[in-house]
Protein backbone atom coordinates (compact mmCIF):
# COMPACT_ATOMS: atom_id res chain seq x y z
CA UNK A 1 0.00 0.00 0.00
CA UNK A 2 1.24 3.02 -0.85
CA UNK A 3 0.10 6.93 0.52
CA UNK A 4 0.18 10.01 -0.98
CA UNK A 5 -0.02 12.53 1.27
CA UNK A 6 0.30 15.22 -1.33
CA UNK A 7 -3.50 15.64 -1.29
CA UNK A 8 -3.90 16.92 2.04
CA UNK A 9 -1.17 19.73 0.61
CA UNK A 10 -3.34 20.38 -2.43
CA UNK A 11 -6.63 20.56 -0.67
CA UNK A 12 -5.08 23.03 2.25
CA UNK A 13 -7.54 25.81 1.53
CA UNK A 14 -10.36 22.99 1.80
CA UNK A 15 -9.24 22.20 4.82
CA UNK A 16 -8.51 26.02 6.16
CA UNK A 17 -12.34 26.89 5.41
CA UNK A 18 -13.67 23.93 6.99
CA UNK A 19 -11.40 24.43 10.09
CA UNK A 20 -12.95 28.39 10.11
CA UNK A 21 -16.41 27.50 9.82
CA UNK A 22 -16.29 24.92 12.50
CA UNK A 23 -14.76 27.65 15.01
CA UNK A 24 -17.73 30.13 13.00
CA UNK A 25 -20.15 27.70 14.40
CA UNK A 26 -19.03 27.21 17.60
CA UNK A 27 -18.63 30.57 18.58
CA UNK A 28 -22.18 31.56 16.86
CA UNK A 29 -23.61 28.71 18.56
CA UNK A 30 -22.04 29.85 22.40
CA UNK A 31 -23.26 32.96 21.50
CA UNK A 32 -26.93 32.44 21.34
CA UNK A 33 -26.49 29.53 23.75
CA UNK A 34 -24.99 31.39 26.35
CA UNK A 35 -28.31 34.50 26.68
CA UNK A 36 -30.34 31.77 25.94
CA UNK A 37 -29.56 29.62 28.45
CA UNK A 38 -29.27 32.43 31.32
CA UNK A 39 -33.37 33.01 30.31
CA UNK A 40 -34.07 29.52 30.66
CA UNK A 41 -32.39 28.72 33.63
CA UNK A 42 -34.40 31.99 35.14
CA UNK A 43 -37.88 30.84 34.05
CA UNK A 44 -37.23 27.86 35.92
CA UNK A 45 -36.53 29.56 38.68
CA UNK A 46 -39.48 31.43 38.56
CA UNK A 47 -42.70 32.22 40.92
CA UNK A 48 -45.31 31.09 38.37
CA UNK A 49 -45.42 26.73 38.19
CA UNK A 50 -46.50 27.12 34.98
CA UNK A 51 -43.28 28.80 33.31
CA UNK A 52 -40.84 26.69 35.34
CA UNK A 53 -42.81 23.70 34.35
CA UNK A 54 -42.24 25.08 30.31
CA UNK A 55 -38.39 25.88 30.89
CA UNK A 56 -38.22 22.66 32.27
CA UNK A 57 -39.87 20.33 29.99
CA UNK A 58 -37.70 22.22 27.35
CA UNK A 59 -34.36 21.98 28.88
CA UNK A 60 -35.09 18.22 29.73
CA UNK A 61 -36.39 17.27 25.84
CA UNK A 62 -33.30 18.69 24.60
CA UNK A 63 -30.71 16.89 26.55
CA UNK A 64 -32.35 13.70 26.30
CA UNK A 65 -32.05 13.51 22.25
CA UNK A 66 -29.14 12.19 20.43
CA UNK A 67 -27.77 15.66 18.64
CA UNK A 68 -27.60 14.20 15.46
CA UNK A 69 -31.10 13.02 14.96
CA UNK A 70 -31.99 17.00 16.09
CA UNK A 71 -29.88 17.84 13.18
CA UNK A 72 -31.59 15.98 10.85
CA UNK A 73 -35.04 17.29 12.23
CA UNK A 74 -33.86 20.96 12.15
CA UNK A 75 -33.24 19.89 8.51
CA UNK A 76 -36.12 18.06 7.32
CA UNK A 77 -39.03 18.94 9.66
CA UNK A 78 -38.44 22.53 10.49
CA UNK A 79 -38.64 24.05 6.79
CA UNK A 80 -41.67 22.50 6.55
CA UNK A 81 -43.18 23.13 10.21
CA UNK A 82 -42.55 26.84 10.23
CA UNK A 83 -42.32 27.27 6.47
CA UNK A 84 -39.18 29.23 6.23
CA UNK A 85 -36.42 27.51 3.81
CA UNK A 86 -32.83 28.05 6.09
CA UNK A 87 -29.38 27.32 4.66
CA UNK A 88 -27.67 24.14 5.85
CA UNK A 89 -25.62 26.48 7.59
CA UNK A 90 -28.30 28.50 9.82
CA UNK A 91 -30.33 24.89 10.30
CA UNK A 92 -27.33 22.97 11.76
CA UNK A 93 -26.79 26.41 13.79
CA UNK A 94 -30.75 26.33 14.89
CA UNK A 95 -29.60 22.56 15.96
CA UNK A 96 -26.54 22.73 18.01
CA UNK A 97 -27.82 26.09 19.67
CA UNK A 98 -31.35 24.26 20.57
CA UNK A 99 -28.82 21.50 22.15
CA UNK A 100 -26.40 23.36 24.08
CA UNK A 101 -28.71 26.27 24.74
CA UNK A 102 -30.57 23.41 27.17
CA UNK A 103 -27.29 22.35 28.75
CA UNK A 104 -26.24 25.69 29.64
CA UNK A 105 -29.17 26.30 30.99
CA UNK A 106 -28.71 23.43 33.24
CA UNK A 107 -25.44 24.85 34.04
CA UNK A 108 -26.57 28.29 35.33
CA UNK A 109 -29.07 26.76 37.26
CA UNK A 110 -26.52 24.56 39.13
CA UNK A 111 -24.18 27.92 39.60
CA UNK A 112 -27.48 29.66 40.87
CA UNK A 113 -28.94 27.33 43.02
CA UNK A 114 -25.05 26.75 44.52
CA UNK A 115 -25.48 29.90 45.86
CA UNK A 116 -26.83 29.65 50.04
CA UNK A 117 -30.66 30.94 49.99
CA UNK A 118 -29.48 32.90 52.91
CA UNK A 119 -27.61 35.29 50.73
CA UNK A 120 -30.83 36.33 48.41
CA UNK A 121 -32.43 36.72 52.03
CA UNK A 122 -30.16 39.09 53.08
CA UNK A 123 -30.36 40.87 50.35
CA UNK A 124 -34.07 41.09 50.13
CA UNK A 125 -34.12 41.81 54.06
CA UNK A 126 -31.93 44.89 53.40
CA UNK A 127 -34.73 46.07 50.93
CA UNK A 128 -33.37 45.05 47.04
CA UNK A 129 -35.17 43.53 44.70
CA UNK A 130 -35.37 40.17 43.52
CA UNK A 131 -33.39 41.47 40.18
CA UNK A 132 -31.10 43.36 42.40
CA UNK A 133 -30.46 40.61 44.68
CA UNK A 134 -29.88 38.75 41.40
CA UNK A 135 -27.44 41.00 40.19
CA UNK A 136 -25.62 42.75 42.63
CA UNK A 137 -25.55 39.56 45.22
CA UNK A 138 -25.90 36.23 43.35
CA UNK A 139 -24.61 36.36 39.68
CA UNK A 140 -20.88 37.86 40.57
CA UNK A 141 -20.38 34.75 42.89
CA UNK A 142 -22.06 31.98 40.75
CA UNK A 143 -20.45 32.73 37.57
CA UNK A 144 -16.87 31.90 38.81
CA UNK A 145 -18.53 28.11 39.46
CA UNK A 146 -20.16 28.50 35.85
CA UNK A 147 -17.20 29.15 34.02
CA UNK A 148 -15.44 25.90 34.35
CA UNK A 149 -18.36 24.20 33.41
CA UNK A 150 -18.98 26.53 30.24
CA UNK A 151 -15.11 25.43 29.29
CA UNK A 152 -16.27 22.11 29.12
CA UNK A 153 -19.16 22.64 26.94
CA UNK A 154 -17.41 24.62 24.64
CA UNK A 155 -15.01 21.96 23.97
CA UNK A 156 -17.92 19.40 23.54
CA UNK A 157 -19.23 21.83 21.09
CA UNK A 158 -16.44 22.26 19.39
CA UNK A 159 -16.76 18.44 18.85
CA UNK A 160 -19.96 18.14 18.45
CA UNK A 161 -20.21 20.77 15.50
CA UNK A 162 -19.06 17.93 13.13
CA UNK A 163 -22.44 16.56 13.20
CA UNK A 164 -24.20 18.83 11.04
CA UNK A 165 -21.79 18.07 8.66
CA UNK A 166 -24.84 15.33 7.71
CA UNK A 167 -26.99 18.11 6.54
CA UNK A 168 -23.87 19.35 4.31
CA UNK A 169 -22.45 22.20 6.10
CA UNK A 170 -19.10 23.06 4.79
CA UNK A 171 -17.13 22.63 8.30
CA UNK A 172 -14.55 20.43 9.23
CA UNK A 173 -15.77 16.85 8.82
CA UNK A 174 -17.77 17.51 5.77
CA UNK A 175 -15.15 18.88 4.07
CA UNK A 176 -12.67 16.07 4.34
CA UNK A 177 -15.98 13.83 3.69
CA UNK A 178 -15.96 15.59 0.08
CA UNK A 179 -12.12 15.21 -0.45
CA UNK A 180 -12.47 11.92 0.45
CA UNK A 181 -15.01 11.10 -2.21
CA UNK A 182 -13.09 13.27 -5.23
CA UNK A 183 -9.72 12.22 -4.57
CA UNK A 184 -10.38 8.46 -2.89
CA UNK A 185 -7.38 9.06 -0.84
CA UNK A 186 -9.39 7.71 2.19
CA UNK A 187 -6.95 7.00 4.92
CA UNK A 188 -4.61 9.67 4.37
CA UNK A 189 -8.07 12.62 4.19
CA UNK A 190 -9.34 10.94 7.43
CA UNK A 191 -6.11 10.76 8.87
CA UNK A 192 -5.54 14.63 8.05
CA UNK A 193 -9.19 15.55 9.24
CA UNK A 194 -8.41 13.09 12.71
CA UNK A 195 -4.79 14.87 12.63
CA UNK A 196 -6.51 18.71 12.26
CA UNK A 197 -9.24 18.01 15.04
CA UNK A 198 -6.67 16.93 17.25
CA UNK A 199 -4.18 19.77 16.91
CA UNK A 200 -7.28 22.34 17.46
CA UNK A 201 -8.91 20.40 20.28
CA UNK A 202 -5.99 19.53 22.72
CA UNK A 203 -5.25 22.87 23.55
CA UNK A 204 -8.89 23.73 24.01
CA UNK A 205 -9.23 20.58 26.27
CA UNK A 206 -6.03 21.71 28.31
CA UNK A 207 -7.53 25.16 28.53
CA UNK A 208 -10.71 23.45 30.29
CA UNK A 209 -9.18 21.77 32.54
CA UNK A 210 -6.76 24.58 33.82
CA UNK A 211 -9.69 26.81 34.21
CA UNK A 212 -11.19 23.46 36.67
CA UNK A 213 -8.62 24.01 38.61
CA UNK A 214 -8.10 27.62 38.78
CA UNK A 215 -12.11 28.32 39.26
CA UNK A 216 -12.97 25.33 40.74
CA UNK A 217 -14.65 25.37 43.97
CA UNK A 218 -13.85 22.83 46.14
CA UNK A 219 -16.19 22.52 49.47
CA UNK B 1 -50.99 20.46 7.24
CA UNK B 2 -51.48 16.59 7.15
CA UNK B 3 -49.78 13.86 8.90
CA UNK B 4 -49.77 10.43 7.99
CA UNK B 5 -48.14 8.57 10.35
CA UNK B 6 -49.06 4.90 8.40
CA UNK B 7 -45.52 4.61 7.12
CA UNK B 8 -44.56 4.19 10.84
CA UNK B 9 -47.24 1.74 11.71
CA UNK B 10 -46.84 -0.44 8.42
CA UNK B 11 -43.00 -0.67 9.07
CA UNK B 12 -42.94 -1.39 12.82
CA UNK B 13 -40.60 -4.73 12.32
CA UNK B 14 -38.20 -2.48 10.72
CA UNK B 15 -38.35 0.24 13.00
CA UNK B 16 -38.16 -2.04 16.20
CA UNK B 17 -35.33 -4.19 14.60
CA UNK B 18 -33.61 -0.31 14.58
CA UNK B 19 -34.19 -0.29 18.25
CA UNK B 20 -33.01 -3.73 19.20
CA UNK B 21 -29.86 -2.51 17.43
CA UNK B 22 -29.08 0.66 19.09
CA UNK B 23 -30.08 -1.40 22.57
CA UNK B 24 -28.05 -4.01 21.83
CA UNK B 25 -24.54 -1.40 20.75
CA UNK B 26 -25.51 0.65 23.61
CA UNK B 27 -25.35 -2.64 26.51
CA UNK B 28 -22.12 -4.08 24.41
CA UNK B 29 -20.28 -0.46 24.43
CA UNK B 30 -21.02 0.76 28.11
CA UNK B 31 -20.15 -3.18 29.54
CA UNK B 32 -16.91 -2.48 27.10
CA UNK B 33 -16.15 1.05 28.04
CA UNK B 34 -16.70 -0.02 31.73
CA UNK B 35 -13.87 -2.36 31.75
CA UNK B 36 -11.48 -0.94 29.66
CA UNK B 37 -11.71 2.25 31.39
CA UNK B 38 -11.85 1.44 34.69
CA UNK B 39 -9.13 -0.80 33.60
CA UNK B 40 -7.47 2.66 32.00
CA UNK B 41 -8.23 4.44 35.30
CA UNK B 42 -6.57 2.25 37.82
CA UNK B 43 -3.27 1.99 35.77
CA UNK B 44 -3.63 5.42 35.16
CA UNK B 45 -3.70 6.73 39.14
CA UNK B 46 -1.50 3.43 40.24
CA UNK B 47 0.35 1.82 37.34
CA UNK B 48 4.08 2.18 37.26
CA UNK B 49 5.28 6.09 36.25
CA UNK B 50 6.03 5.34 32.10
CA UNK B 51 2.63 3.88 31.59
CA UNK B 52 1.38 7.14 33.36
CA UNK B 53 2.26 9.25 30.08
CA UNK B 54 0.78 7.34 27.17
CA UNK B 55 -2.41 6.93 29.02
CA UNK B 56 -2.74 10.57 29.57
CA UNK B 57 -2.06 11.20 25.98
CA UNK B 58 -4.43 8.29 24.88
CA UNK B 59 -7.14 10.08 27.40
CA UNK B 60 -6.69 13.72 26.45
CA UNK B 61 -6.47 12.48 22.70
CA UNK B 62 -9.75 11.30 22.83
CA UNK B 63 -10.89 14.46 24.57
CA UNK B 64 -10.26 16.31 21.92
CA UNK B 65 -11.24 14.32 18.70
CA UNK B 66 -15.25 14.26 17.95
CA UNK B 67 -16.35 10.61 18.11
CA UNK B 68 -18.01 10.68 14.48
CA UNK B 69 -13.97 11.14 13.41
CA UNK B 70 -13.50 7.90 15.24
CA UNK B 71 -16.17 6.18 13.67
CA UNK B 72 -15.15 7.35 10.45
CA UNK B 73 -11.47 6.38 10.99
CA UNK B 74 -12.26 2.97 12.06
CA UNK B 75 -14.46 2.15 9.57
CA UNK B 76 -12.53 3.48 6.52
CA UNK B 77 -9.01 3.92 7.64
CA UNK B 78 -8.40 1.07 9.99
CA UNK B 79 -8.84 -1.73 7.24
CA UNK B 80 -6.78 0.52 4.50
CA UNK B 81 -3.79 0.48 7.04
CA UNK B 82 -4.28 -2.92 8.03
CA UNK B 83 -4.88 -4.42 4.94
CA UNK B 84 -7.50 -6.92 5.41
CA UNK B 85 -8.85 -6.58 8.81
CA UNK B 86 -12.06 -4.65 8.12
CA UNK B 87 -14.79 -5.03 10.77
CA UNK B 88 -18.62 -4.91 10.25
CA UNK B 89 -19.88 -1.91 11.20
CA UNK B 90 -21.57 -2.69 13.94
CA UNK B 91 -18.30 -4.22 15.38
CA UNK B 92 -16.22 -1.42 13.71
CA UNK B 93 -19.01 0.89 16.08
CA UNK B 94 -18.48 -1.07 19.09
CA UNK B 95 -14.69 -0.55 18.66
CA UNK B 96 -14.99 2.89 18.27
CA UNK B 97 -17.46 3.78 20.61
CA UNK B 98 -15.38 1.68 23.26
CA UNK B 99 -12.33 3.71 22.52
CA UNK B 100 -14.09 7.13 22.72
CA UNK B 101 -15.51 6.40 25.85
CA UNK B 102 -13.69 4.34 27.95
CA UNK B 103 -11.46 7.79 28.16
CA UNK B 104 -13.99 9.35 29.85
CA UNK B 105 -14.41 6.40 32.00
CA UNK B 106 -11.44 6.25 32.79
CA UNK B 107 -11.42 9.82 34.34
CA UNK B 108 -14.27 9.83 36.22
CA UNK B 109 -13.06 6.56 37.80
CA UNK B 110 -9.09 8.69 38.54
CA UNK B 111 -11.60 11.41 39.65
CA UNK B 112 -13.29 9.15 41.96
CA UNK B 113 -10.26 7.70 43.68
CA UNK B 114 -8.20 11.17 44.04
CA UNK B 115 -10.96 12.50 45.85
CA UNK B 116 -10.45 9.93 48.73
CA UNK B 117 -8.69 11.77 51.30
CA UNK B 118 -4.94 11.13 51.16
CA UNK B 119 -5.28 10.19 55.47
CA UNK B 120 -7.33 7.47 54.92
CA UNK B 121 -4.58 6.06 52.73
CA UNK B 122 -1.80 7.10 55.00
CA UNK B 123 -4.20 5.63 57.84
CA UNK B 124 -4.59 2.39 56.39
CA UNK B 125 -0.84 2.32 55.82
CA UNK B 126 -0.31 2.75 59.37
CA UNK B 127 -2.29 -0.02 60.25
CA UNK B 128 -0.33 -2.53 58.64
CA UNK B 129 -2.02 -2.98 55.22
CA UNK B 130 -0.58 -3.30 52.11
CA UNK B 131 -1.30 -0.32 49.30
CA UNK B 132 -3.31 -3.30 47.46
CA UNK B 133 -5.14 -3.49 49.82
CA UNK B 134 -5.57 -0.07 50.74
CA UNK B 135 -7.15 0.48 47.45
CA UNK B 136 -9.66 -2.85 47.27
CA UNK B 137 -10.40 -2.41 51.28
CA UNK B 138 -10.60 1.51 51.71
CA UNK B 139 -10.66 3.50 48.16
CA UNK B 140 -12.46 1.45 46.40
CA UNK B 141 -15.35 0.66 48.54
CA UNK B 142 -16.15 4.57 48.69
CA UNK B 143 -15.01 5.59 45.38
CA UNK B 144 -17.24 3.52 43.19
CA UNK B 145 -20.25 5.08 45.00
CA UNK B 146 -18.96 8.16 44.11
CA UNK B 147 -18.44 7.51 40.88
CA UNK B 148 -22.42 6.53 40.35
CA UNK B 149 -23.36 9.54 39.07
CA UNK B 150 -21.38 10.03 36.32
CA UNK B 151 -21.45 6.15 35.24
CA UNK B 152 -24.86 6.59 34.90
CA UNK B 153 -24.26 9.75 32.57
CA UNK B 154 -21.95 7.63 30.29
CA UNK B 155 -25.15 5.39 29.87
CA UNK B 156 -27.05 8.28 28.78
CA UNK B 157 -24.25 9.62 26.36
CA UNK B 158 -23.60 6.13 24.90
CA UNK B 159 -26.82 5.65 23.53
CA UNK B 160 -26.91 9.08 22.19
CA UNK B 161 -23.63 8.55 20.53
CA UNK B 162 -24.73 5.21 19.08
CA UNK B 163 -27.08 7.82 16.72
CA UNK B 164 -23.68 9.19 15.50
CA UNK B 165 -23.39 5.22 14.09
CA UNK B 166 -25.82 5.76 11.17
CA UNK B 167 -22.67 7.47 9.35
CA UNK B 168 -21.08 4.22 9.09
CA UNK B 169 -24.34 2.94 8.21
CA UNK B 170 -25.00 0.85 11.48
CA UNK B 171 -28.81 -0.46 10.91
CA UNK B 172 -29.26 1.12 14.28
CA UNK B 173 -32.51 3.37 14.86
CA UNK B 174 -31.09 6.18 13.54
CA UNK B 175 -30.35 4.66 10.48
CA UNK B 176 -33.36 2.96 9.85
CA UNK B 177 -35.44 6.19 10.41
CA UNK B 178 -33.35 7.99 7.38
CA UNK B 179 -34.16 5.24 5.57
CA UNK B 180 -37.90 5.20 5.83
CA UNK B 181 -38.24 8.98 5.69
CA UNK B 182 -36.21 8.93 2.65
CA UNK B 183 -38.53 5.74 1.22
CA UNK B 184 -41.68 7.05 2.60
CA UNK B 185 -41.48 10.56 1.86
CA UNK B 186 -43.03 11.66 5.23
CA UNK B 187 -39.92 12.88 6.92
CA UNK B 188 -41.82 15.02 9.27
CA UNK B 189 -43.61 12.32 10.98
CA UNK B 190 -40.58 9.72 10.77
CA UNK B 191 -37.91 11.84 12.67
CA UNK B 192 -40.69 13.23 15.16
CA UNK B 193 -41.23 10.03 16.12
CA UNK B 194 -37.58 8.86 16.51
CA UNK B 195 -37.42 12.11 18.94
CA UNK B 196 -40.05 10.63 20.72
CA UNK B 197 -38.66 7.19 20.83
CA UNK B 198 -35.27 8.57 22.12
CA UNK B 199 -36.65 10.49 25.10
CA UNK B 200 -38.75 7.76 26.25
CA UNK B 201 -35.58 5.64 26.24
CA UNK B 202 -33.66 8.29 27.70
CA UNK B 203 -35.27 10.02 30.26
CA UNK B 204 -36.31 7.14 32.25
CA UNK B 205 -32.59 6.13 32.09
CA UNK B 206 -31.52 9.63 33.00
CA UNK B 207 -34.76 10.09 35.71
CA UNK B 208 -34.04 5.78 37.54
CA UNK B 209 -30.10 6.45 37.50
CA UNK B 210 -30.88 10.07 39.86
CA UNK B 211 -33.11 7.70 42.22
CA UNK B 212 -30.54 5.10 42.62
CA UNK B 213 -27.70 6.78 43.35
CA UNK B 214 -29.76 8.98 46.09
CA UNK B 215 -30.39 5.22 47.53
CA UNK B 216 -27.03 4.98 47.94
CA UNK B 217 -25.45 8.29 47.90
CA UNK B 218 -24.85 7.55 51.78
CA UNK B 219 -22.40 4.62 51.55
CA UNK B 220 -19.44 7.02 49.65
CA UNK B 221 -19.78 10.13 51.89
CA UNK B 222 -16.52 9.94 54.23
Amino acid sequence: MTYDWSVIWQYRAAFADGTAMTFLLAVLTMAIAVPGGIVLALLRLSRSSAIAGASTALVEFFRNLPLILLVYWAFYVMPMVIEIELSPFATGLTALALNVTAYNSETFRAGINSIRRGQTEAALALGMSRAQAMRVVVFPQAWRRVLPVLASTWVSLFKDTSLVSVIAVGELAHVAMEIRSQTFRVLEVLTAMGALYWLLGYPQAKLADWIHRKFGVTE
Amino acid sequence: MDFDFSPIIENWRYLLGGLGVTLALSAVTVLASLLLGTGIGIARVFGPAWLRLPLILYIDSMRAVPVLVVLVWTFFAVPILLSGLSLPPFWAAVVALTVHIAAYVAEIVRAGIESIRPGQVRAGLALGMSRAEVVRKIILPQAVVRMLPAFGSIVSITIKDTAIATVIAVPEYMKRSETLAGQSYHPIEVFTFAMIVYFLILFPVTRLIDVAYRRVAHLGRS
